[in-house]
């Protein structure tokens, strides 16, 4: 697989905007490109993280204000990396209106702020969704050859089938039942908005009602990565260092939303064993999320 | 509660107005200052009896001018009248003719004392008829003083010598500000008994004081008093009223003890807490009372039995309770507050005054046992007081309640305060179950 | 007594008593002391203190005080109550805040500092206004605010204020729930009154307990020498002396509503939002027969526990339970050795839910690392002058309310213990005992 070294952490606006462009000249070539991804690595060497834009990630999502990485900012840092890769000319899915499926992310060492990151990310595993098809896109982050965190990130294009790729049927979705829960979370509708300015991901679905009905949403909706960045942040007991999390969307969060969450530990002769978590809508009783978080040594 | 009319009729262009209208002019009465004279000008000493010795040479050692001799012209603080060996009515001629004279030049806040014997059954009648006329001479002159004066006597009872501490102290408390509205009153030394204070600013030095009722009205002015006169306080009222109690208690420096007095146990109560926090009590104030005014006809039970309740059956079993303890009574000193509608009666308050009147009783049917202990028990009966119960009396009636007395005013809760003090303090030990009335001779029982 | 070699603090120190106490009765929100501050409020208890035991003008040697919803201005709110009060002005004063321990922790503090011969007297306090709660501005709006103050120049100064958007002018007043969960306390306590399986009746037949008792020791006068009126107010407002069981039964559940038939947590087995403040005279032995004082009971001991109810591993409310079996531990006692029990009703599921986790053999043997259940508590020993379910919870003043409360009830029995136990938010409990003189 070939390495492409970029200069910089692109701009995730940057993207769209070519994305947006990519997306036209394929409309107007007929072109649906082919169905294979592009064997090819985007490499970010040295990059460094501004502890202002750390900071303000730290105030949106109430976290201490601490010098190691959180686990959602190592994802929002880096993701611009993968989304590179999303954007290229030869990627068979289309970047825009792609859907966060799930997330799998190992956070193998603490991340100082100051350390100098190497980031690599590629696509993988194209398959087949009941709603068209889904990749994984792999970013690995680490400093002086040592690998620190590693996320699997599993996008939706949906309503794309591509030749080749098998249809899978549809499975009858299983009963939710909310749980007790051990929190609330009272999301308001400008939350999008806040994540954006800390993220960078400024994708219009999530900004204001208006942004998010041009692309065909009912209103703008949660970041799915705002709340697994919270979610990771609420449920990792302190003091683990190492941890592997995954977490799976279901329905969209429409802001403003107050959510039900539970959170629920295993906890074993005071050894923490894991911990798994999922959040609702208090009033539709509709599933939002759910995941696990669990020890690495 | 303040009096405006009196307050009109003594300042500024309004006392003009009155002068000229020949309005009742109420005066502004002489009451304590210690850091005025006890009288405002000389003293003129009348009358032959056997005190005469003590008084001059009493009234000498308070640096008081003393003359034997009235002056015309020359103003008088007060005129003290030495009868107490008349033996019949033409006695009085002179002496009461001399007084006549010399009210002319008594100075506004001045004092009239007589010193005579009460009269007894035993006595010859016309020592009897004499001693009896000391009465009606008193009570007339005091009605016709002028300025805030006053006219009151004091009795020397059979077992008290013309030179007794309770005369002293006595004397001293009808000639200072303490007695300004005491008039046309008589009060007995029954016994040589009692200790002059070595300041006399401060006669309740190393007391412990307990008043009960004393979150607001007299019972806080009586704390207060108590308090500047050198006592201790541990001042009482009723849980409801711990606010204002507490505020007292603070202000005094003293000790709150919120406790209903009706309480089988309120007697064993505070004897406790006085024990306990000052190991000793020297004085008790009977100050709580209620009124549920009504005529008779429309009275309930529970008007009438919680009345009578606090206003006498809580005192006769505190008394009881602190006699029998042993802890108190060597110089215990009880003082009772009575009313004039006790003694008078007073429409509507047929509860009340049976309360009150009964306090007199009780008061005078334990003097012999607590005397005998060294104690002493009496009684203060307030005629009309400034206060939040009489503000509630109706504007006119509360005018002339006022205007009747002869000092043409109500009195103030400091009043009362100033009588209670003088009965709780040692050199009054001789005073033992009287009664003495506070109303500036109102008309209410004369 | 404790096997280590480690002090026992009952032990080896000179004794810290309670010598009386004094509160003003407690209003539920928004009515009597509706216009009073916390300032206010602590100062009216603390005079009414002065006023019983004669302090006047007197330099005791601390108080500690505090409160749980506190506006900024009250940043050293316990000093400026002195000043207001009748205490002596060179009476050194400091703010304690531990939630609704916040009382109670007053209490070990001040007691500590005489044990160890620091001060010889002490007064300890608490005071909370649901009523007059601080509204603080919006983050956005303080950000813009702040950022503002710092600006320099007319520009900066405009650019500060451009941030500022219209939804940041919205006040925020503060809430009950939890920082870290969103969920309210009693959201929290229906969690674990349902793990516990606490049933309706029960938690209603504690509340009527708790009214009858209070009013049971109006009646007889207990808080005569406890309390001082303010405000017109005699007794706390919260007190139903004619609740009945019948009564109680028709609230509908307003916490753990999404249990479904499961919620029983209603307005009258929980406290109200209430407004009170309470004080406690402590001193050494010396302190209070020098000055002719009483001497209620001792200070003997306390603990502190918290729990990590973040991660689902123990309810919110639950951390008292794991503070009792280490201090008896230390102090080498059981249930038997106690008289009185003061759990502290911040609901009537977090008394009951606390007693049946001490009488569960496996929560005992794994949770607390006991041999077995801790042990029963005699129903005729708890709260036997009501608790805060009849008398209210204005947060930082119940630990006062309670200590001088049991305090007096040791000392009119003459012997014998009594366990204090108080709840806190955050996840966290303090407990003490006290001990009969």
């Amino acid at each position: 697989m070939k390495t492409v070294d970029l200069t910089e952490i692109p701009a995730l606006p940057k993207l769209y905007v070519s994305a947006v462009g990519t997306a036209a000249r394929q409309k107007l070539s007929g072109n649906r490109g082919s169905s294979a991804l592009p064997e090819v690595r985007h490499s970010v060497k040295g990059a460094s993280v501004d502890v202002g834009r750390l900071t303000a990630f730290q105030n949106v999502l109430r976290m201490p204000v601490k010098d190691d990485l959180p686990s959602g900012f190592v994802h929002a840092f880096a993701f611009p990396v993968a989304m590179s890769v999303m954007a290229r000319e030869d990627f068979p899915l289309p970047l825009l209106g792609m859907v966060h499926l799930r997330n799998t992310v190992e956070h193998l060492a603490p991340i100082d702020f100051r350390q100098s990151l190497d980031i690599l990310a590629w696509a993988e595993n194209l398959r087949g969704h009941r709603a068209g098809t889904q990749v994984d896109m792999i970013v690995e982050v680490s400093s002086n050859a040592e690998l620190l965190w590693r996320g699997n990130s599993t996008y939706l294009a949906k309503g794309v089938f591509l030749p080749g790729i098998d249809e899978v049927t549809a499975r009858d979705k299983e009963q939710f039942e909310p749980p007790a829960p051990t929190a609330r979370w009272r999301l308001g509708a400008g939350i999008g908005r806040e994540y954006a300015q800390v993220s960078g991901d400024f994708n219009p679905i999530h900004l204001t009602a208006l942004s998010a009905k041009v692309l065909g949403m009912r209103q703008q909706i949660a970041h799915g990565m705002y709340m697994a960045s919270r979610i990771v942040q609420e449920a990792t007991p302190p003091g683990v260092d190492a941890f592997a999390w995954e977490i799976s969307f279901e329905a969209p969060v429409y802001l403003p939303a107050n959510l039900g969450v539970a959170i629920d530990e295993n906890l074993d002769d005071g050894q923490w064993h894991g911990t798994t978590f999922s959040a609702w809508n208090e009033k539709s009783r509709r599933r939002h999320f759910h995941g696990s978080i669990s020890p690495r040594s | 509660m303040a009096d405006t009319y009196l307050n009109l009729v003594n300042t500024g262009i309004t006392k003009e107005i009155a002068k000229k209208l020949g309005l009742p002019r109420p005066s502004v009465l002489r009451r304590f200052d210690p850091s005025k004279p006890l009288v405002p000008g000389p003293v003129l000493l009348l009358g032959n009896g056997e005190s005469v010795t003590t008084l001059s040479e009493t009234m000498l050692a308070w640096n008081l001018d003393v003359r034997r001799h009235a002056t015309p012209g020359q103003k008088l603080g007060a005129i003290v009248i030495a009868w107490d060996t008349l033996t019949a009515p033409g006695e009085l001629s002179e002496t009461a003719l001399a007084v006549g004279s010399a009210l002319k030049d008594l100075l506004p806040g001045g004092r009239v004392v007589t010193v005579s014997r009460p009269a007894t059954d035993s006595d010859a009648p016309e020592t009897a008829a004499v001693r009896q006329s000391v009465d009606g001479f008193v009570r007339s002159v005091a009605h016709e003083m002028r300025g805030g004066s006053t006219a009151n006597g004091i009795l020397l009872g059979e077992a008290a010598d013309a030179g007794s501490t309770g005369l002293i102290a006595t004397l001293r408390f009808l000639l200072s500000g303490r007695s300004a509205y005491v008039s046309g009153q008589f009060i007995e030394v029954s016994n040589d008994a009692g200790e002059l204070p070595t300041d006399w600013n401060k006669p309740l030095d190393g007391k412990v004081a307990v008043v009960t009722g004393a979150a607001r009205g007299i019972g806080a002015a009586i704390a207060k008093v108590l308090q500047r006169d050198g006592a201790q306080l541990i001042v009482v009222d009723v849980p409801q009223a711990g606010e204002q109690l507490a505020k007292v208690a603070n202000k005094l420096h003293g000790t709150a003890l919120q406790l209903d007095i009706t309480a089988q146990d309120a007697g064993k109560r505070i004897l406790e807490h006085a024990l306990s926090r000052y190991g000793r009590l020297d004085i008790v104030v009977h100050n709580a009372g209620i009124t549920r005014d009504k005529l008779l006809a429309n009275m309930d039970e529970a008007k009438w039995n919680s009345v009578l309740a606090v206003n006498i059956e809580s005192q006769l079993r505190m008394n009881r309770e602190l006699l029998d303890s042993g802890k108190f009574g060597h110089n215990g000193r009880i003082v009772s507050l009575a009313s004039t509608s006790g003694i008078a009666g007073n429409r509507g308050q047929s509860n009340y005054a049976a309360s009150k009147a009964g306090v007199m009783g009780m008061v005078r049917a334990t003097a012999p046992a607590i005397g005998s202990l060294g104690g002493s028990i009496n009684a203060v009966a307030p005629g009309f007081i400034e206060t939040d119960m009489t503000a509630k009396i109706p504007f006119l009636t509360r005018q002339l309640a006022r205007r009747v007395s002869s000092l043409q005013q109500g009195g103030l809760p400091l009043d009362v305060a100033e009588t209670v003090s003088f009965l709780a303090s040692d050199a009054a030990a001789g005073v033992n179950g009287e009664v003495v009335r506070v109303c500036g001779q109102n008309m209410v029982g004369a | 007594m404790a096997s280590s070699g480690n002090p026992t603090p009952g032990q080896q120190v000179r004794q810290a008593v309670v010598i009386g106490g004094n509160r003003i009765p407690f209003a539920r929100s928004g009515g009597a002391y509706t216009y009073s501050s916390n300032q206010d409020m602590l100062t009216a208890a603390l005079d009414g203190l002065v006023a019983r035991f004669g302090l006047q003008g007197e330099r005791i040697g601390a108080v500690a005080a505090g409160a749980v919803l506190k506006h900024s201005r009250d940043f050293n709110l316990t000093r400026e109550v002195v000043l207001g009060s009748a205490l002596s002005a060179h009476t050194p004063a400091y703010d304690v805040q531990q939630a609704c321990a916040t009382g109670l922790e007053a209490v070990v503090g001040i007691a500590n500092k005489i044990k160890l011969g620091m001060i010889e007297s002490g007064i300890a306090g608490g005071v909370d206004s649901a009523s007059d709660a601080p509204i603080a501005v919006s983050e956005g709006f303080r950000r813009v605010l702040l950022d503002l103050s710092r600006a320099k120049t007319t520009s900066q100064k405009l650019k500060a204020l451009s941030k500022l958007r219209p939804s940041d002018l919205a006040p925020n007043a503060p809430g009950t729930g939890e920082p870290r969960t969103g969920l309210s306390m009693g959201e929290h306590q229906a969690l674990t009154t349902a793990h516990w399986e606490i049933t309706r009746q029960a938690q209603d037949e504690l509340a009527l307990a708790s009214h009858k008792n209070l009013a049971n020791a109006y009646e007889r006068g207990f808080f005569d020498d406890l309390m001082t009126p303010y405000r017109g107010l005699t007794r706390d407002s919260n007190l139903r002396a004619d609740t009945s069981l019948e009564k109680l039964a028709k609230l509908k559940p307003v916490f753990g509503k999404n249990l479904g038939d499961n919620a029983t947590m209603t307005a009258g087995n929980s406290t109200p939002l209430t407004d009170g403040a309470s004080t406690v005279l402590l001193g050494s032995e010396d302190y209070a027969l020098q000055h002719d004082l009483p001497m209620l009971a001792n200070i003997v001991d306390a603990e502190a526990a918290a729990v990590d109810f973040v991660h689902g591993g123990e309810g919110l409310l639950m951390a008292p339970v794991y503070a009792v079996p280490r201090m008896l531990e230390r102090n080498g006692l059981t249930f038997d050795d106690f008289d009185y029990f003061e759990i502290h009703e911040a609901f009537a599921g977090t008394v009951l839910s606390s007693i049946k986790a001490w009488e569960n053999d496996d929560f005992c043997r794994t949770r607390l690392g006991l041999d077995g259940a801790l042990g029963s508590i005699d129903r005729t020993k708890l709260n036997v002058n009501g608790s805060s379910l009849a008398a209210g919870h204005p947060f930082a003043a119940t630990g006062g309310r309670i200590v001088a409360s049991l305090a007096k009830t040791l000392h009119e029995k003459g012997t014998g213990r009594g366990l204090v136990s108080v709840c806190a938010a955050g996840g966290q409990g303090v407990v003490a005992i006290l001990e009969a003189r």
